[in-house]
């Protein structure tokens, strides 16, 4: 390495150090991210501040990531137009009669929402304020309706449309048409063991029950939500159909979302559409800007090839197929604690990829494994944005919900486990519906 | 003094609804000229989108840090009013280092897309590079303003 005055290991050093240091001193993450490539720009000869310039401009000079504010707009549009009204009341015909039925109604709209929006921090913030306070009044835990209700939100990233799948085909190019497919299965899994959770807790807890929901009452609430339920197929089927780019169906969501909630359920109006449309930009653009200061600071790590140094001891010891991807999930897991889904995709994801590779993992499998750790550091702390958002719609700190999430977590590991051991669980789909996209 | 930070507070807000806003438009018309004879094929389309793109995140940026909405991790443990202050004071002043970076080097940055044209619609870079400089600018206004504010708190204290 000629021409770098920094060796990989005080690069890193530098990058690790600085970044922690910051984020105990509460600096935002994205500033910390920022100012911790200053020194190494500073220092380093060939490299100016300007550099924070062009890679956060490139970074954001992104068609891709145009679908974050859309997704999210999408999400708000469907709460404000009515569109979530009809789908509890469908999820309230279906599991209603479960034990614990509000809480299983609670992952039944998730899987719903997942569906439509592929925002995991819309859809915590739209269900804490439908679904903590009710179910507290009907004599549910605080910390369990906190705790059901952040880790439910976690499904909308992994059942298509996703976020997390549009930026990891970006940024690692994968199919994102082969990804949505492949997340179908492992999210419903992922609902499943939510609801098994959920009734061992109403067992144990005597949760209430809701009287069953006659079948011309589902039929009726079926109905009433069909038009929203078709928004998956569109989005889907556009993109396998190769009829829209991602960016732009997340775009047809957006219009269908508004559309369906002017002309057919007509409940907007002008006051509700404008704060939708500043929520979205508040959410979407500091959640992005995090993501120009990330690039940054994965392009340093780059530079001085530090990922390399860092697998090459992980590529001594070994491992076959299932050992890396339990290391792949082990990594995303932790670095999903302390960083945002986004940054870690672009930062960590960049970085395994050569690994993922040398066990001849299929890149499909490798981004499930990827995003669905990151799914679940959505509710870990210190830094579990699903669960911050949960706790502060409750007005209770952090760690007030703590104990409840990570016993709801252990479920959704196995199947995280199962992903990882068989890996026809993700590749099935894609398999069957759309070969060709797994070449 | 309050009264013009709010001023300046909602005119972001509103400019920040207005790139949102915009935003799904190019990328209708897009998608449009694909599947209908309607319009024709405009290519600055996808440039004009990724231009609003641009603003609307540096806009948001700008309002998140009056509004104290970036994320941040919380590792210590609750602290009392008085030490709470100081940690935020001691955290502004490093986001006031990062805003005193993207006004200084921001100011090269337009400098350095002063006669540039984008490659589709020819617009001027530095219409877009000045989001930089802007945004830094905005957060000394901002971060000056809640300075002060945790100030006060640290004083009123200790006079008790």
């Amino acid at each position: 390495m000629t021409g770098v005055a920094l060796t990989a290991g005080s690069a890193a050093a530098i990058l690790f150090g600085g970044f922690f240091l910051l984020l105990i001193a509460r600096v935002p993450v994205a500033f910390a991210l920022g100012l911790s490539c200053l020194p190494i720009l500073i220092i380093e000869p060939r490299l100016s501040p300007l550099t924070l310039f062009n890679e956060t401009f490139k970074a954001y000079n992104s068609f891709i990531l145009l679908a974050v504010p859309f997704f999210l707009l999408t999400a708000n549009l469907m709460n404000v137009g009515g569109i979530t009204d009809r789908l509890v009341r469908l999820s309230r015909t279906m599991v209603g009669h479960f034990p614990g039925s509000l809480a299983q109604i609670n992952v039944v709209l998730s899987v719903f929402f997942a569906g439509i929006s592929g925002s995991s921090t819309a859809d915590a913030a739209s269900q804490s304020k439908i679904f903590i306070d009710a179910q507290v009044k009907e004599g549910y835990g605080l910390s369990f309706s906190i705790a059901i209700t952040a880790v439910s939100a976690v499904l909308a990233v992994i059942i298509p449309p996703s976020i997390l799948m549009v930026v990891w085909g970006g940024v690692i190019s994968t199919s994102i048409g082969a990804l949505y497919l492949a997340g179908i299965l492992p999210g419903l899994l992922i609902a499943g063991a939510q609801m098994a959770t959920v009734h061992a807790y109403a067992k144990i807890y005597h949760y209430p029950v809701y009287p069953r929901a006659t079948l011309k009452e589902f039929l009726v609430a079926a109905l009433q939500s069909l038009p929203a339920l078709f928004t998956p197929f569109i989005i889907v089927g556009g993109i396998l159909l190769g009829w829209f780019t991602p960016t732009e169906s997340a775009a047809v969501a957006v219009l269908y979302a508004a559309i369906l909630s002017i002309f057919v359920y007509r409940e907007m109006d002008m006051k509700k559409v404008y704060q939708a449309l500043a929520d979205t930009g508040r959410l979407s653009a500091v959640a992005l800007f995090c993501v120009g200061t990330a690039s940054v600071f994965g392009w340093l790590l780059a530079y001085y090839q530090v990922p390399r140094v860092l697998l090459e001891n992980v590529t001594s010891w070994g491992l076959g197929i299932t050992g890396v991807g339990f290391f792949i999930a082990f990594a995303f897991l932790v670095v999903g604690c302390f960083l945002d889904a986004i940054p870690a995709i672009i930062i960590v994801g960049t970085t395994l990829q050569p690994l993922a590779e040398s066990v001849h993992m299929h890149p499909v499998q490798f981004a499930i494994i990827g995003i669905v750790s990151l799914a679940f550091g959505l509710v870990t702390p210190p830094y579990g944005l699903c669960l911050m958002i949960s706790c502060a719609v409750a007005k209770v700190p952090l760690r007030f919900a703590l104990k409840d999430t990570l016993i709801m977590l252990v479920p959704m590991m196995l199947v995280l486990a199962a992903c990882i051991i068989w890996p026809e669980i993700p590749l099935i789909l894609p398999r069957l519906i759309s070969p060709e996209y797994l070449k | 003094m309050k009264f013009l930070f709010d001023l300046y507070h909602r005119l972001l807000i509103w400019l920040l609804v207005g790139t949102v806003a915009i935003l799904v438009v190019p990328v209708t018309l897009q998608i449009l000229s694909r599947f209908t004879g309607l319009i024709p094929s405009y290519i600055w389309t996808e440039e004009l989108a990724r231009f609003m793109f641009i603003w609307m995140v540096m806009i948001g940026a700008m309002i998140g840090v009056r509004e104290g909405t970036h994320f941040e991790v919380d590792v210590l443990p609750k602290l009392g009013v008085r030490a709470d202050a100081l940690v935020r004071i001691v955290s502004h002043v490093f986001v006031l280092v990062f805003a005193l970076v993207f006004i200084w080097w921001g100011i090269a940055f337009t400098h350095f897309g002063w006669d540039q044209l984008s490659e589709i619609a020819e617009l001027p870079m530095w219409m877009i590079f000045i989001a930089w400089p802007v945004a830094g600018l905005t957060w000394l206004l901002f971060i000056g303003e809640s300075f002060v504010a945790n100030l006060r708190i640290l004083r009123k204290s200790v006079a008790q």
